[in-house]
C-alpha cells in the first residue's frame, strides 16, 4: 500500500464534513467547558453505520466463539485474525482517528478506550455470554466502557505492584482496591478492573491476574469527577475506589477458565491488548502531525518579519522539513498497519512499541515546534497549535512511556 | 420513477485559488475538488424521494477523470448509477454546450424527473438548468426551496426577491433548480462508500450522445475573456475610539447618508 484508494479518500473527506460540522463547534466546550465527547461520538457512529459494521463484526466474532466452544473448531483458529485482502476494515477504524486527532486527540482517546481496549478487553477474555451481555454494547458505543490497570502506586510496573484484590467467599469474589488516570473512568458503564487473586501463601508478583466486569452503580464502587489534567481535556479521567464489592464468577472474564490459567497468562492476554492499543498511536500521531503542519506551513507564509514571510528564513524551513519528514514516516507506518490487516498479520511487541515510542515523540516534537513557528501566537489558546502540543504530550505517556517502550524494543533485539 | 440529477464537480470551498497563466480561469492543478454546495441539496432531495418510494437516481457530470471521485461520492450516498461525460472535446465549452450535453443525456434516460443546483459555486451562472429544460422541452422551475407529491404533478415553493416565496405546479416530466437549505444533506455512510465501488459509471464522449459538433471552445457563443482579482478599493474610513465614540458616529454616517 503506498497511498489511500479512493474509497478511502472518500472515507477522509466524509469524515471531515463530519467534525467541520460537528466537532469543531462544540470543541471551546468540549475543551474548556465540562462536555462529556460521548454524544458526539454516538452521532459519528450512527451517521456512518459504524454501530451496523460493530454489530456484523460482533455477530461473526461470536458464531465462531460458539464454534470453538463447541468444540468444532480449535480455539486458536476462533482467535486467528482474519485478513480481508484489501485492509478496508482497518483503514475505516484508523481513518476517523487520524482526522479527529487533527481537533481532539481527547476524543479518540475517549473513543478508543471505550470499544478498542474495555470492548476488545470482553471479546478477548469473556465467554460467549459474557461477550453477548457486555460485548456488544461496548463494540457499538451503546455502553461507555473503562479499563482499569493502573494505580497510584503501580504504573510502569502495572503488575508488579498491583494492590487491588479478589478474594474468594464461597461462590463470589470480594474485590478491593483503587485505580486512577482512567480515561472514562468518571463516566463509564462498564468497567473492566484488572485486580490480584487473594492466593494466601503465594508471592504477590506470582499472583493470578484475573479481570472483572463491573457496571455503574454497583454497592462498593465509586467514580470519581474527572481529574484536571494538562492536556486532553476532551477525555474525561477519574479515579475509581472499591470497597468490598461482591461479585459472582458470571463477572470473571472467562470465568472458571480463568482460575485454571497459569499466573503468566493473564499477563500475556493483557500484553495482546497493549500491541493494540500501540498501533493506534501512530494514527493519533499522523492527525496531529498533519495539522500541525498545515497550520506552520500556512502561518510561515503569512507572517511577515523583517519585511519577508518567516518560511523564508531558513530555521523555520528546517523545522517545516523535519515536520514533513516525521509526517511521512508516520504515514507509512499507517499504511504498514493497514498493509498487516489486509494479511491477517500483526506487528510484533517489539516492533509495535518501536512504532509507538516513534509517533510519540515526532508528535510532541512536530507539536512544539508548531508552536514555536507560530511564536506568541503558539502560546495562545486562540491558536490551535497550543492545544495539540498539550494533548500530544500523553502519547509518551499512556499505553506505556517512552522509557518501557525502550524496554520492550531492547528486549526483543537482545533476547 | 426515473430521477436525473445533475453534478458539478467545483473547487473545494477551503481551496486556495489563484488565477491560471493566460488569466482566462482558475490554476486547477493540484487543486482539491468536491461536488458544488448546490448539487448536494438536488442529490439530497432526490434521495429523498426514492427513501419514500421506489426511484431509481442516476447522476451525471461532465468533466476529465477526477470527477469520478464526486460521481462515487454521490453513488456512495445512494443513488444507483452514474454517467460520466469524460471528453476533452467539450472543455471550453459555454452555457449552451453544456446543456446540450446533459440534454442529451436526460433524452436517453427519459426520467420523470430532473435535479439540479441553482448555480455552480465557481461559474455562477445560473443558466444551464433552464437551458436544459428548454432543450429536452419540459417545465422547470428554479430556486426550489420545497418540493411537495412527487408521484403526481409536483407543487414546489420557489424562493422569489426579498424572501418572498412563489408556488407553482409542474407537470412530469419535469427540471427543478434547487437553493441551498431544501433539505438536510446526508453522510454517505461507510458502508455506503464501499458499495459504491461496485456500482456502475458509463463514461461516454459528447460524440456518442451526439452532440460531438455542438460543444467546445469552437462552438461557444460566450467566451472567457479575462479573470482577474479586483484591485482594492479605497474610500474605506476607519472608525476609531471608545466603543461610545465608533457607535456614535456609525450613527451619524448612517443619518448622514439618508440610510434610516
Ligand atoms: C490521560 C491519561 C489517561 C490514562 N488512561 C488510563 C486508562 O484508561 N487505564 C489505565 O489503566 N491507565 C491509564 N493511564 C495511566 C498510564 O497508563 C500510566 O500513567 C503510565 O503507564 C505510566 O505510569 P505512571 O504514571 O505510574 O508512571 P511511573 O510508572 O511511575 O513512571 C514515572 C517515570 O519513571 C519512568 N520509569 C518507570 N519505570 C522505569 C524503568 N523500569 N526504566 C526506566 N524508566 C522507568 C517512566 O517512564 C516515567 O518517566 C492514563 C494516563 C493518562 C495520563
Amino acid at each position: 500500500m503506498i497511498e489511500w484508494s479512493e474509497q478511502h479518500q472518500m472515507i477522509r473527506d466524509v469524515v471531515q464534513r463530519f467534525i467541520r460540522e460537528e466537532v469543531v463547534p462544540h470543541l471551546e466546550d468540549l475543551e474548556h467547558g465540562d462536555l462529556p465527547p460521548y454524544d458526539i461520538l454516538r452521532k459519528m457512529f450512527a451517521t456512518f453505520g459504524m454501530s451496523e459494521l460493530a454489530r456484523q463484526r460482533f455477530d461473526r466474532q461470536v458464531a465462531k466463539a460458539e464454534q470453538a466452544e463447541a468444540g468444532e473448531i480449535p480455539k486458536e483458529e476462533a482467535r486467528k485474525r482474519e485478513g480481508d485482502g484489501t485492509g478496508d476494515g482497518a483503514a475505516m477504524q484508523l481513518i476517523p482517528i487520524i482526522e479527529l486527532c487533527r481537533y481532539c486527540p481527547g476524543m479518540v482517546t475517549a473513543l478508543g478506550v471505550s470499544t478498542g481496549l474495555t470492548g476488545a478487553a470482553v471479546m478477548g477474555k469473556g465467554t460467549v455470554a459474557q461477550k453477548k451481555r457486555w460485548g456488544l454494547d461496548l463494540l457499538t458505543l451503546d455502553k461507555i466502557g473503562a479499563w482499569a490497570i493502573t494505580e497510584p502506586g503501580s504504573g510502569s510496573d502495572a503488575f508488579g505492584g498491583m494492590k487491588s484484590s479478589a478474594r474468594r467467599e464461597g461462590d463470589e469474589f470480594v474485590l478491593n482496591g483503587s485505580k486512577t488516570f482512567i480515561t472514562n473512568g468518571p463516566y463509564a458503564d462498564t468497567i473492566v478492573f484488572i485486580c490480584k487473586l487473594d492466593e494466601p501463601g503465594v508471592d504477590s508478583r506470582d499472583r493470578k491476574i484475573l479481570h472483572f466486569v463491573l457496571e455503574k452503580g454497583m454497592p462498593g464502587l465509586t467514580q470519581s469527577k474527572p481529574m484536571k489534567k494538562m492536556g486532553l481535556h476532551s477525555s474525561p479521567t477519574g479515579e475509581l475506589f472499591l470497597q468490598d464489592v461482591r461479585v459472582g464468577m458470571d463477572r470473571l472474564l472467562g470465568e472458571e477458565k480463568a482460575l485454571e490459567s497459569k499466573a503468566g497468562e493473564g499477563r500475556q492476554a493483557s500484553k495482546a491488548t497493549f500491541q493494540m492499543e500501540r498501533s493506534g498511536v501512530a494514527a493519533m500521531a499522523l492527525g496531529i502531525v498533519e495539522r500541525c503542519l498545515e497550520l506552520s506551513v500556512k502561518y510561515a507564509k503569512e507572517r511577515v518579519q523583517w519585511d519577508q514571510p518567516i518560511g523564508e528564513y531558513q530555521l523555520i524551513q528546517e523545522k517545516l522539513a523535519r515536520m514533513e519528514v516525521a509526517r511521512m514516516n508516520l504515514q507509512n507506518l499507517v499504511f504498514r498497519t493497514v498493509e498487516l490487516s489486509a494479511q491477517g498479520k500483526s506487528m510484533s511487541f517489539g516492533e509495535a512499541s518501536a512504532m509507538k515510542l516513534y509517533a510519540a515523540r515526532a508528535a510532541v516534537e512536530v507539536a512544539m515546534e508548531a508552536v514555536q513557528v507560530y511564536g506568541g501566537n503558539g502560546y495562545m489558546a486562540e491558536y490551535h497549535v497550543e492545544q495539540l502540543a498539550r494533548d500530544a504530550k500523553v502519547l509518551q505517556i499512556y499505553a506505556g512511556t517512552d522509557e518501557i517502550q525502550i524496554r520492550a524494543i531492547a528486549r526483543d533485539l537482545l533476547a | 420513477m426515473k430521477i436525473v440529477v445533475c453534478l458539478k464537480q467545483v473547487p473545494h470551498s477551503d481551496a486556495r485559488l489563484d488565477i491560471n497563466g493566460d488569466g482566462t480561469w482558475i490554476q486547477e492543478d493540484n487543486l482539491k475538488f468536491e461536488i458544488n454546495s448546490y448539487d448536494t441539496y438536488a442529490l439530497e432531495e432526490a434521495l429523498r424521494i426514492k427513501d419514500a418510494g421506489e426511484a431509481e437516481v442516476v447522476v451525471v457530470s461532465i468533466g476529465p477523470d477526477r470527477v469520478t471521485q464526486a460521481l462515487r461520492t454521490a453513488l456512495g450516498m445512494g443513488a444507483d448509477r452514474a454517467v460520466h461525460v469524460n471528453d476533452s472535446a467539450v472543455e471550453g465549452s459555454d452555457a449552451l454546450g453544456i446543456a446540450k450535453v446533459l440534454a442529451a443525456i436526460v433524452k436517453a434516460e427519459s426520467p420523470d424527473l430532473v435535479v439540479t443546483g441553482l448555480m455552480s459555486d465557481d461559474g455562477n451562472f445560473s443558466a444551464v438548468p433552464p437551458m436544459i429544460a428548454e432543450l429536452c422541452d419540459m417545465p422547470s422551475a428554479t430556486s426550489v426551496l420545497k418540493v411537495d407529491g412527487a408521484n403526481g404533478s409536483l407543487t414546489v415553493e420557489r424562493e422569489l426577491e426579498g424572501g418572498a416565496m412563489e408556488v407553482v405546479e409542474l407537470p412530469k416530466p419535469c427540471l427543478l433548480a434547487v437553493q441551498t437549505g431544501l433539505n438536510q444533506v446526508r453522510y454517505a455512510s461507510l458502508k455506503g462508500i464501499m458499495a459504491a465501488k461496485k456500482k456502475p459509471i458509463d463514461v461516454k464522449t459528447a460524440a456518442d450522445l451526439g452532440v460531438g459538433d455542438q460543444v467546445g471552445a469552437g462552438a461557444a457563443k460566450v467566451r472567457m475573456e479575462k479573470v482577474y482579482q479586483p484591485p482594492k478599493g479605497e474610500g474605506a474610513e476607519l472608525l476609531e475610539g471608545s466603543t461610545d465614540d465608533v457607535v456614535g458616529s456609525l450613527m451619524n454616517k448612517v443619518k448622514e447618508l439618508g440610510l434610516l
